[in-house]
């Protein structure tokens, strides 16, 4: 009978542990938002009075190379390229980077905008990257090359762009994502205000699953209709607003989407440039840069702009979400083992003691945390049925307080962007945002820890990712 | 341990009371707006034929009239707004009566008063909207507003309203103080905020040239990118020499673009700066400029640890002629490592936009060159020169 007792209030401590966990992230989360709270209406502001129809015509402008890796893209990366060719935007290259496609990706780009192989591309090697096969350029359009090379990763792709790379700045941009056609000007004012400090930028994302999409633009904005892409598109809202405005806010920023960031090449280079050989290369350029910039005592910021969007293509089944998820959570295990000396550190200032920390310990450990205090306290409740309610009150905190952070991203949207033009959009994304607690976030959790697996087993695989074309996915929309 | 569950019951209870306010107030906000867009809409359509009216009558001498009724505030927003528009479009005479009629309508009068608001935000709006209808009366309280204001992306909209708006180059002087006063390296971006203005700009660069302010200097070399008035020959002359490196490479690319006549001398010094800002842009140059003699000082640069510079002497090589472009041979077949690259690049380049030549005399050129070529890889059907992996890397940006 003792040792019941005995286990049983190992497993109450255990579980009000496991609640002040939660409530301590959750207060966290908010701090955060609040972080964004305060600056949003500078956002705003800065997106509401200023005109970009002089500057992106102006030479004072600096000029920016846009690097698109592409692997096995042939769907949609003529698209893309069209939409990348036509930004508002003075002074600009876009180097795309064939890694190896098994599919017609380089076929397809050189039939539409009719490439030959260049004999003696310039290639600079700043940065170590597998050999390329061949850069192909069309003097009809002077600003596209496409780099021919062997499967080596996304990292090793950025890798060679920057390599055959000829402006100062550099822009990382998925295939399977579209700018908005201010997208980079917006971002290079940003980088204007401050260019000697500013080392990255990263740009907004959002869901374009659902979206009318004409000639590399999207025309009208609707939510997604299937479930999955709608639950990312709450994700992806409260990651960027409700969390990268705040974080940036206090230069604490650890990551910076690959989809869409632009960052200082000589910066990038000075770190080595992308971590080939695993996922998570858009973080892990991140960490390298603090940790750079702070050894070496240079004034520096990493910088969100919410104004600059671009749309992405979101995985619509379960089986591609969970891979992405899984790869996910193994590049983010990989950066903080391999970063785990900046943790706690006061060098490194605000990345070692808010960030490394809250990472390390709230989001790279949350699923063990939650999980077993969850197994805690329902192990506690089988022992004695009478305190079932704080079982209850557990899952209550984790619903509401996650809730709530959803809330406060629709209201950031609302005060800055108001992108939802329907009352029904609001309905939408507040039940979604309701939801997803009740088995999306589990599944989350899941994949997380089956990520972690991965990475102790070795598993370094990208997984599998297939393409929609953006003409069919602008045609769901309007026959639904 | 009730106490544990008491404070986690009463996180519950804060969020769901949160909840609650945040779903309100998104509907609230919402509806207002949807409700906003809708009138805004309305009001569009109900004077769109005074806006076809001010937009046929705006070469007319005849005094535009002011928006007919009596007006909702966001009727006036509406009506507003298409006005600054219009101005953004027209310039000159146009755009004074435009600017005129926005002042008698009593839209600048409602805008003054907003920059008296308690709220910080109505404040930067109205001098958004006051730069827009260049309401020169607004600019003293906009300097003001300025002058308190720390330096954010705020500053560059209060910039540029001043600049819109200003009628004195005392004006502009001060705007532009103020917002280099933070020490930011936001020479662009100001030069960008100051080519806004209505005032002769040309003239105020040349005066900000001779300016003892470096920053001032700085704004107005890249204000002036690549057009290089006679006037200003001068003051390059001096700035070109000067010691920040800034200053001297923006000077040098300024004067550059004047295709001035330069000595060997001064040739030799550009080539040997250390700021290889300065070696890439007279290394541009000098392919532009016929300026053959320069060939063994190209030939050096294209061992330039700097990659600009190198291509940029390649290109210039190319440019100078068939004794250019067979150094450039010569660097392909006997050079080594980044110059040998560079020279089979341009080689390349040269061969094979040699097709799309028309003229005669370009097409002589080429055909010279070709000959050049077949003398240095072989006569032999025209294949790409083999390719040489670079040895070493670019650290340059």
């Amino acid at each position: 009978m003792e040792g019941i007792i005995l286990l049983r209030d190992i497993l109450l401590i255990y579980g009000l542990f496991a609640i002040y966990y939660v409530m301590t992230v959750n207060a966290l989360y908010f701090a955060v938002l609040a972080f964004s709270f305060k600056n949003i209406m500078n956002i705003f502001r800065r997106s509401a009075y200023s005109k970009y129809n002089t500057l992106s015509g102006s030479e004072l402008v600096p000029a920016v190379s846009l690097l698109v890796p592409a692997y096995n893209e042939e769907v949609t990366v003529i698209e893309n390229v069209k939409c990348l060719l036509t930004l508002n935007y003075p002074n600009y290259e876009v180097i795309v980077i064939n890694d190896g496609s098994k599919d017609d990706t380089l076929g397809v780009l050189v039939k539409e905008f009719e490439l030959e192989k260049m004999a003696n591309p310039e290639m600079r090697n700043s940065i170590d990257c597998q050999a390329i096969t061949g850069v192909y350029h069309n003097p009809k359009y002077p600003h596209l090359f496409v780099i021919d090379k062997p499967n080596g990763g996304k990292a090793d792709s950025l890798n060679a762009g920057i390599n055959l790379s000829h402006y100062p700045l550099i822009s990382s941009i998925d295939a399977d994502s579209l700018l908005e056609k201010d997208a980079l000007i917006r971002m290079a004012r940003q980088y204007m205000e401050n260019p000697e400090e500013t080392v990255a930028i990263g740009g907004d994302v959002r869901i374009a699953n659902g979206c009318l999409i004409e000639n590399g633009q999207v025309k009208d904005f609707s939510l997604p209709n299937k479930m999955w892409p709608m639950f990312q598109a709450i994700e992806y809202l409260k990651a960027f607003l409700g969390g990268r405005i705040g974080w940036s806010s206090i230069n604490g920023l650890i990551i910076v989407s690959g989809a869409f960031g632009l960052f200082r090449k000589d910066y990038v280079i000075a770190v080595g440039g992308y971590r080939g050989g695993y996922p998570g290369e858009d973080m892990n350029i991140i960490i390298k840069l603090h940790r750079y910039m702070l050894e070496n005592k240079l004034r520096y910021r990493i910088a969100f702009c919410p104004e600059a969007v671009c749309w992405t293509q979101a995985p619509d089944t379960y089986h591609i979400l969970s891979n992405q998820r899984k790869r996910w959570g193994r590049g983010n295990l990989k950066n903080m083992i391999e970063n785990y000396d900046m943790a706690f550190n006061p060098k490194y200032k605000v990345m070692g003691l808010l960030t490394m920390p809250y990472n390390i310990i709230f989001e790279a450990l949350n699923p063990y945390f939650k999980l077993t205090g969850l197994l805690a306290l329902a192990g506690y409740v089988a022992l004695d049925m009478t305190q079932w309610k704080i079982l209850v009150v557990f899952g209550l905190i984790n619903f509401l307080s996650g809730y709530l952070f959803s809330i406060g991203a629709l209201l950031l949207e609302e005060l800055a962007f108001k992108r939802f033009t329907k009352i029904s959009d609001l309905f939408k994304m507040l039940f979604y945002g309701a939801f997803k607690f009740f088995g999306y976030s589990q599944l989350g959790t899941l994949w997380r820890i089956q990520g972690h697996i991965q990475y102790l087993q070795n598993n370094n695989s990208w997984g599998a990712m297939t393409r929609q074309s953006w003409k069919e996915k602008s045609e769901t929309p309007s026959s639904a | 341990m009730f106490s544990h569950v008491t404070v986690a019951i009463y996180f519950v209870y804060v969020c769901l009371g949160l909840i609650g306010l945040g779903i309100a107030l998104l509907f609230y906000m919402k509806i207002k707006h949807l409700k906003m867009l809708k009138m805004k809409e309305h009001y569009r359509l109900k004077h769109q034929d005074y806006f076809k009216f001010i937009q046929s009558h705006l070469h007319e001498n005849s005094e535009l009239p002011v928006p007919p009724g009596k007006l909702a505030p966001l009727e006036r927003r509406v009506i507003q707004d298409k006005l600054a528009e219009l101005i953004e479009q027209f310039k000159g005479e146009l755009r004074n009566r435009l600017v005129e009629l926005c002042e008698r309508a009593g839209f600048v009068k409602d805008e003054m008063d907003q920059l008296e608001s308690l709220f910080f935000g109505r404040r930067v709006e109205a001098a958004y909207r006051l730069g827009n209808m260049r309401a020169h009366e607004a600019v003293p309280r906009l300097l003001q507003m300025l002058r308190k204001q720390k330096y954010s992306p705020l500053t560059i909209i209060l910039g540029r309203a001043i600049a819109k708006a200003a009628k004195q180059e005392d004006q502009l002087k001060e705007m532009l103080t103020l917002m280099l006063r933070h020490g930011k390296p936001i020479h662009n971006l100001a030069a960008d905020v100051l080519l806004e203005t209505d005032l002769d700009s040309s003239k105020l660069l040349l005066q900000f040239l001779e300016d003892g302010n470096p920053d001032f200097v700085k704004v107005a070399l890249v204000a002036m990118w690549g057009q290089a008035v006679p006037e200003v020959i001068p003051a390059l002359d001096k700035l070109v020499g000067a010691e920040e490196k800034d200053v001297r490479a923006e000077a040098v690319k300024l004067y550059l673009s004047s295709n001035p006549v330069l000595k060997d001398e001064t040739i030799k010094q550009l080539m040997s700066d250390n700021n290889w800002e300065v070696r890439a842009a007279i290394a541009k140059s000098l392919g532009s400029l016929h300026a053959a003699g320069s060939i063994p000082l190209l030939r050096n640069a294209m061992r330039d640890e700097n990659w600009w510079v190198r291509n940029n002497s390649a290109e210039s090589l190319a440019k100078l002629g068939e004794t250019g472009f067979e150094i450039l041979c010569e660097t392909a077949l006997r050079g080594s490592g980044v110059e040998r690259e560079t020279a089979l690049f341009h080689i390349e380049k040269v061969m094979s936009e040699g097709a799309d030549h028309h003229a005669v005399d370009q097409m002589v050129s080429f055909n010279k060159k070709r000959l050049l070529y077949d003398r240095y890889f072989g006569v032999t059907e025209r294949k790409p020169v083999r390719k040489v992996a670079a040895v070493g890397g670019d650290y340059s940006a």
